[in-house]
């Protein structure tokens, strides 16, 4: 499922991951998985009649440096858990768990503990900011952590507070603030001691729709500049195909697809995901390059309105409307990379409609 | 709202529900009793030779286990008299400007105008009626004992968080130990510390300890799993979480600790002071009580109200607000009190020579004399007929309590049979119209006020509790109750606890009558709220002690005034969860009610009420615990059982009779606890709450 790219080593690496909820999970995994011969559907089932409750079952994946990976699914879908296995909030009962190289499980405490002052950094769903503290406070607190001094980290806390536009409100207390400036004062904290890696736990779901999106787009100024390796929880469909660079798609504890957004949108690997996708508005979120094809020499091109290979298929009608020929397709380096068949434009959009 | 027997009628409906069998169990047991007891007495009344001498065995035990920890005990008592001592001192040798600015001076700090006030009209009060130096001795039992509370219920507190494990069972025996009567823990202390003040001081940790410590696990339970999650990404160690995020983020909740703390721990102090050795408020209250002079009495209680009231209202501003007010202005008050200490050193007047309100005093004591005299005949009338017509019958039944001397005839064998017979035909009238359970529980009150509650037949209190329990909670509580009041039959303490049960049950359905109309009312108005609710503040903050003082002065010592003592002290949770649950329904509700055309008084019985029923039932569960805790000061005042059995035992130093009683009592309250919480949770469940 996974598109390995494999001489790059992953930032974070998943393998077989499992968590069961329940008296002696760890053992009764094991007998599970042993007694099926490794078939995790079926282990899961002997697990959910032992009463047992499997909340993350075997999942596989990496994700790789500097790459904005979604993890998407319905409430109890498991989302939630797994970044916390991940981020050893919680312990994985099963499987591997790499960050860099290193692996996660075997790690100690103290290894875990030097590893969140330097390397990880966390957003919550509902900010956790310490209702005692300022927001300069909130912020310098994982710096406190590592032992710095009081004005080196102060120094870096009002760095990171005027990079997400909260200058002016570093003396203020958090039940003093909005939803949204909270939410800033959480990203801010998360990014304190420049973190190579990046979980955030459905950060913006607890806020109103525009504050939302005026925060995305923040976030992916953010991330244009400091390019993270970022797991990103959410449940929003239209959240996770703006930001994504590949979606994963859980459900019931299982991840069922990983792909590309336009993957996503134009081949949902069940009725599960397609129901997902199915209010998105397919033109404005797959590309050219989903429908293109390469040039044969039958093609005569009469016409260039001038599509481009990442344009969206929405704005490529809207350039040939009223063509019928096949027009050419230019890449980023401005040499042509192939056609599109006008009709075939409209047939991918049309199929969204059926 | 009734006594819990009537609970079953609640779940009516269908001909022998579970409730209609458990009523019908309960009646045949109680009937057989009844009709047998001619041939065979041991039905009725627990033959001696079956007990087991439990109170003996307990004393024999624990004063081998007294004996072996004495000396470290003695070496610890001997520890604490130096900041006992220290605190002593400092306390009645600081001049009184000081401590009046001093107190001034915080009150100005954390409640600004209001508070300041308080504490300096307060205290002047306390200086003005002479009471000083025995108001300070108390002060500095409290100030030694409420950090030996603080830090003991702070740490297990913790504790019981760090180790989830432990935390029930931590939690099981915070309950007993909030549950055993304070007089009982004071036999064995008196054994281990010898007479003195450090038993109080001891006692008064121990009691006061346990409420800091559920503040404390509930505050961290409480605090958000994010902000923990992110004290741990933070890269935090397990004590940084602890001390940096966690304790701070319930600062709240663990003030609400401290405030209790200091309030168990005044009240349990003044307590403390029955077994003497001390000159403070408590011991002045006792000896003036004692000498009926109630003037004087009632200017000392007044002085112990007034210091409740004081800590308790910083101690909860400071547990609420985070505005803070002039420091310069509470530092100028501080030094003026310095100031006028210094300038007035030679020359300041002693304390205890200052009798402002002597004359007050004596005004009252001849006013209320006087009084007396004049409506004696009317105040005795009340008594008599509360004692003749309602706590007598319930205690000895109306074929004991109906004399022709108080009711103008006597019970006779054909009363009771028409009695029965009447309550019989409504009974079955009842289960014809389908309401069985209803009908049943009809039939087995009146047996119960025929018989009277301290004359009922063993069988049939366990049976009945047997049969409430398992209405209310299912085979295990059914089990639970049987067990632990069997306990009490065989300790030989039954004929006691039944009469405390008699007390308790007689308060307790006044508290559920009254209180329960009184918090209807003030939901219905907030206007009555608005009286009521400071007077509820007033009862809840005045220490259990200084409630004997005015029923004594009216009605002397007897049944009569520890029944109004008790249900002065316990009626107050009743009147409040009552209004609470009425008020609290959610407003869709109400409205979707009254779009549906439901007048007020239709919504009050057919939305409101059923919503707020579980709310109500905590209320009852609070009101039996709260009548319980009062029971025991009430023996010194004159009430029969447990509570008498635990004083005396006091008095003659018996551990293990202490001991026994003290746990017959915990019993008691325990099984009516979880009975009355079974009820509220099995409510909960059915409105999905």
């Amino acid at each position: 499922m996974t598109t390995e790219t494999a001489d790059i080593q992953p930032a974070i690496s998943c393998r077989n991951v499992w968590q069961v909820f329940g008296q002696g999970a760890k053992q009764k995994l094991a007998d599970a998985l042993a007694s099926t011969g490794g078939d995790s559907d079926a282990a899961a089932r002997i697990l959910r009649d032992q009463g047992l409750i499997p909340a993350v079952q075997d999942a596989t994946f990496d994700v790789h440096p500097g790459e904005l990976f979604v993890i998407m699914g319905l409430s109890g879908s498991g989302k939630s858990t797994i970044v916390r296995c991940i981020s050893q909030l919680l312990q994985a009962t099963g499987g591997e768990i790499l960050i860099e190289g290193e692996n996660l499980v075997d790690a100690s405490k103290a290894r875990l503990i030097e590893l969140r002052r330097r390397k990880l950094g966390m957003v919550f769903q509902h900010f956790g900011l310490f209702p005692h503290m300022t927001v300069t406070e909130n912020v310098a607190f994982p710096l406190k952590m590592q032992g710095q001094n009081k004005a080196d980290r102060t120094k870096r806390a009002l760095e990171v507070i005027d990079l997400v536009g909260l200058k002016g409100r570093e003396d203020s207390f958090p039940r003093e603030m909005s939803g949204g400036q909270r939410q800033r004062v959480g990203i801010a904290r998360s990014l304190a001691v420049n973190p190579d890696i990046w979980f955030l736990d459905e950060p913006f779901s607890a806020l109103d729709p525009l504050i939302r999106r005026q925060l995305q787009d923040e976030f992916i100024n953010i991330q244009a500049t400091l390019q993270k390796s970022i797991v990103f929880i959410t449940h929003d469909i239209a959240e996770a195909l703006k930001i994504a660079d590949r979606i994963a798609i859980m459900r019931d504890g299982k991840i069922v697809q990983i792909g590309t957004p336009t993957e996503i949108v134009l081949k949902p690997v069940d009725d599960y995901v397609a129901e997902f996708s199915k209010d998105v508005v397919k033109g404005r979120h797959a590309k050219v390059a989903s429908v293109m094809r390469a040039s044969t020499a039958d093609d005569k091109t009469p016409d260039d309105p001038g599509l481009r290979q990442n344009m969206t298929l929405e704005a490529a009608l809207a350039k040939c409307i009223s063509l019928y020929d096949p027009v050419p397709v230019w890449g980023d380096d401005g040499k042509m990379i192939g056609v599109v068949d006008p009709a075939a434009l409209a047939a991918a959009l049309q199929a969204e409609e059926a | 709202m009734m006594a819990d027997s009537d609970m079953p009628a609640s779940r009516g409906g269908i001909a022998l529900s579970t409730g209609a069998i458990a009523a019908l169990i309960a009646l045949i047991t109680g009937a057989i009793c009844i009709a047998l007891e001619p041939v065979a007495p041991w039905l009725v009344k627990f033959p001696d030779a079956w007990t087991l001498p439990a109170a003996e065995w307990i004393g024999a035990g624990l004063s081998w286990f007294l004996d072996l920890i004495k000396p470290a005990m003695r070496g610890i008592s001997a520890l604490l008299a130096y900041p006992m001592a220290w605190a002593n001192t400092l306390f009645t040798g600081m001049p009184w400007p000081l401590l009046i600015g001093l107190v001034t001076a915080v009150g100005w700090f954390i409640g600004g105008f209001w508070m300041a006030a308080l504490g300096f009209v307060g205290l002047g009060f306390v200086l003005s009626t002479g009471y000083w130096l025995e108001g300070m001795a108390t002060l500095a039992l409290v100030a030694v004992s409420v950090p030996l509370a603080l830090l003991s219920g702070g740490l297990i507190g913790i504790l019981a968080n760090e180790f989830p494990r432990f935390k029930s069972a931590i939690q099981t025996v915070l309950d007993v130990m909030q549950t055993v009567p304070t007089f009982a823990y004071l036999t064995p202390l008196l054994f281990l510390f010898g007479f003195g003040p450090v038993v109080g001081l001891i006692a008064s940790a121990i009691y006061a300890a346990p409420p800091m410590a559920r503040n404390v696990i509930l505050g961290l339970e409480r605090v958000e799993s994010d902000i923990k999650e992110a004290a741990i990404m933070s890269g935090g160690t397990r004590l940084q979480q602890l001390f940096l995020i966690e304790i701070p983020s319930a600062k709240t909740q663990i003030m609400v600790g401290v405030n209790q703390c200091l309030m168990a721990a005044l009240s349990m102090v003044i307590i403390a002071a029955v077994i003497g050795g001390f000159k403070d408020i408590g011991w002045e209250v006792l000896l003036t009580m004692r000498k009926a002079y109630f003037g004087p009495s009632l200017m000392a209680g007044m002085v112990i109200v007034i210091f409740a009231m004081i800590i308790d209202r910083y101690s909860s501003k400071l547990a609420s607000d985070r505005v803070r007010y002039s420091l310069r202005v509470a530092v100028a008050i501080a030094m003026t009190g310095v100031i006028l200490s210094v300038a007035t050193w030679r020359s300041l007047p002693d304390p205890s020579e200052i009798a402002l309100l002597d004359p007050v005093s004596n005004w009252l004591d001849t006013g209320l004399t006087a009084f007396l005299k004049d409506n004696g005949a009317g105040l005795d009338g009340l008594k008599n007929g509360a004692m003749f017509y309602g706590l007598l019958p319930l205690k000895i039944g109306l074929d004991g309590a109906v004399l022709p001397f108080t009711w103008g005839f006597a019970w006779t064998k054909g009363m009771s049979v028409a009695l029965y017979a009447v309550a019989a035909a409504v009974g079955l009238l009842l289960a014809m119209r389908g309401r069985a359970t209803l009908g049943i529980t009809l039939v087995i009150l009146v047996g119960i006020v025929e018989t009277g509650v301290a004359e009922l037949p063993w069988p049939f209190v366990l049976v009945g509790a047997g049969a409430i329990g398992w209405v209310s909670g299912g085979r295990k509580l059914a089990i639970f109750a049987v067990v632990m009041l069997a306990l009490i039959l065989f300790s030989g303490l039954w004929e006691r606890a039944m009469l405390s049960l008699y007390m308790s049950g007689a308060s307790v359905l006044t508290c559920a009558v009254v209180g329960g109309a009184i918090g209807l009312l003030c939901a219905v108005s907030p206007l009555a709220w608005r009286f009521v609710l400071p007077i509820c503040d007033m009862l809840q903050t005045i220490p259990l002690f200084v409630f004997l003082i005015p029923v004594l002065m009216f009605f002397q010592i007897g049944e009569f005034s520890a029944f109004l003592a008790i249900c002065l002290y316990a009626i107050v949770p009743m009147i409040r969860y009552t209004r609470h649950g009425l008020i609290n329904t959610p407003d869709e509700m109400i409205e979707a009610a009254v779009s549906s055309g439901a007048t007020e008084w239709q919504t009050m019985v057919e939305v409101r009420a059923p919503y707020a029923a579980p709310t109500i039932l905590l209320g009852l569960n609070q009101t039996i615990l709260y009548a319980f805790a009062m029971l025991v000061i009430a023996a010194l005042i004159g009430t029969t059982g447990l509570g008498q059995s635990i004083y005396g035992a006091l008095a003659q130093a018996d551990v293990g009779l202490g001991i026994a009683s003290g746990a017959a009592m915990a019993i008691l309250a325990l099984v009516a606890d979880r009975l009355v919480q079974g009820f509220a949770e099995e409510r909960r469940q059915a409105l999905g709450l």
